[in-house]
């Protein structure tokens, strides 16, 4: 979901790669299928007190690969990440991937 | 203050929280040996007198059981004569073994709270956030909220129905375990070097939950089974999602423990039978296993809107809030070229397809315009 820069909220940290050095942005646990996103001068930002709630600045060119699908190309500017989530009465649960 | 060369690569800390995902997940049988020698050194490290007695037991609910038993000296019925047989041939006996109090804040609580609060100092508050997240935020949300926190919830409820001393007594043993394989859930976030921690990382790789008392020190199996969905909670529509070797076994559905008897009927499921459940979260894993399109489909549900976002269906569901469903078509291809069809439940308020996709998104119907989905 684009945004505007200014609007990225303050004092947001690099959120961590994973051990492949990778930008993750949903992993599913049974599968090992990951959104990962690569490109240049990409940047994958959370607040550090929500490391679930991801950014991304892309200030070059940004890919978001998949294994199920083919990869989406990002252009340059501010994104929030989203995750899709469904209805259950009760409870709001995120879609399983 | 944070200077960067203190903080450990992400690379490192990922490959850490991986290794100790896998051993908070495995389910191979417990090391005895190195188990017990991770128990004693634990309590050397607290400064504590090595337990007298090391007693094994095949699931943490018979671990409860027996450690209300040896409280209270009952020996309870036929129900619980695994669990006392088991306690005898290993030479405890109710009324007579005494446990002691439980030193559970000195060989857990303390070192782990001493091991953060140093990391802390060194890494600052950013930078301890930053090293948490990388090294342990996946593993605690799997272990934790997704194994750990299920069966305690099952556990309490188990013996919160037996009225009886054990019941209570085995309600408060469930206050203090020390969760063995699954503190891999925050261990990856300590260097292997942290001394005060080594008995405690030594059971985590080699046994399931324990219980340390003064006296006596009582050690679990790991689960035979772990069955989870793509999220990682705990999900199995043929048997219990997660199972113990001696039998102890939790019936779970995207994450919802179910009674087993429930568990058994999925298979066999009817619109009418769905219908005619009365307990509103059983109904709701019945409709989610029977699936909701074909629910749809098999009871009539009624069109109530299309647009160009997808279709909006809904159903009235007797004493419970109607079922809304959005039927979308992914707008990304799959490998073969197909689109997939998909429903998703959107609350009963919702009355556009658009509205119901744009909440699924947490967006109102005006802010949701997708240029791509993945």
């Amino acid at each position: 979901m684009p945004m505007d820069r200014e609007d990225l909220p303050s004092g947001l940290m690099q959120a961590p790669r994973d051990r492949r050095n990778r930008m993750v942005l949903a992993l599913g646990e049974a599968t090992g299928h990951a959104h990962v996103i690569t490109g240049e001068r990409v940047s994958m930002l959370c607040p550090p007190d929500d490391p679930g709630q991801l950014f991304l600045l892309i200030e070059g060119y940004g890919r978001l690969g998949h294994e199920e699908h083919g990869p989406i190309a990002l252009g340059p500017g501010a994104y929030r990440v989203i995750r899709q989530r469904e209805y259950f009465p009760g409870a709001i649960r995120p879609v399983a991937d | 203050m944070t200077t960067e060369t203190v903080q450990t690569p992400d690379t490192t800390l990922a490959a850490r929280a991986d290794e100790w995902l896998d051993t908070g997940l495995t389910c191979v049988p417990a090391d005895r040996a190195a188990a017990e020698a991770g128990v004693r050194r634990a309590y050397a490290d607290a400064g504590l007198t090595p337990p007298e007695q090391i007693l094994w037991f095949g699931s943490p609910a018979a671990a409860a059981v027996a450690i209300a038993m040896l409280r209270t000296g009952e020996t309870g019925g036929a129900e619980q004569s695994g669990v006392r047989d088991l306690l005898f041939a290993q030479s405890a006996f109710p009324g007579q073994t005494v446990l002691g109090g439980s030193v559970r804040p000195k060989v857990r609580t303390g070192p782990w709270a001493r091991a953060r609060a140093e990391l802390v100092a060194q890494l600052g508050g950013v930078g301890f956030a930053r090293h948490w997240a990388a090294s342990s935020r996946r593993p605690w949300q799997q272990l934790v909220e997704q194994i750990v926190t299920p069966l305690r919830t099952r556990l309490d409820a188990q013996f919160a129905a037996d009225s009886g001393p054990l019941g209570a007594a085995s309600r408060e043993a469930m206050l203090d375990p020390i969760f063995g394989q699954h503190d891999a859930a925050w261990l990856g976030a300590f260097d292997e070097g942290t001394a005060e921690l080594a008995g405690l990382a030594a059971v985590a790789r080699s046994a399931g939950w324990w219980w340390a008392f003064e006296h006596l020190a009582i050690i679990t199996e790991r689960p035979r089974e772990v069955h989870r969905d793509n999220l990682g909670r705990l999900h199995h529509g043929d048997g219990a999602a997660l199972s113990y070797p001696d039998g102890f076994g939790l019936h779970a559905w995207r994450g919802m423990p179910i009674p087993a008897e429930v568990a058994d009927e999925l298979g066999s499921l009817t619109v009418e039978r769905i219908r005619a459940e009365d307990n509103a979260e059983i109904r709701r894993v019945m409709l989610e296993h029977f699936g909701f399109d074909r629910y749809l489909r098999d009871s009539g549900a009624a069109r109530t809107q299309s647009d160009e976002c997808g279709v909006l269906w809904r159903v009235e569901l007797p004493g419970d809030e109607p079922l809304v469903m959005v039927e979308v078509i992914n707008s990304t291809a799959e490998p073969d070229g197909t689109f997939r069809t998909y429903f998703l439940r959107v609350p009963p308020t919702i009355r556009t397809a658009r509205a119901g996709v744009a909440w699924t998104f947490d967006l109102t119907e005006a802010e949701y315009s997708p240029l791509q989905q993945t």
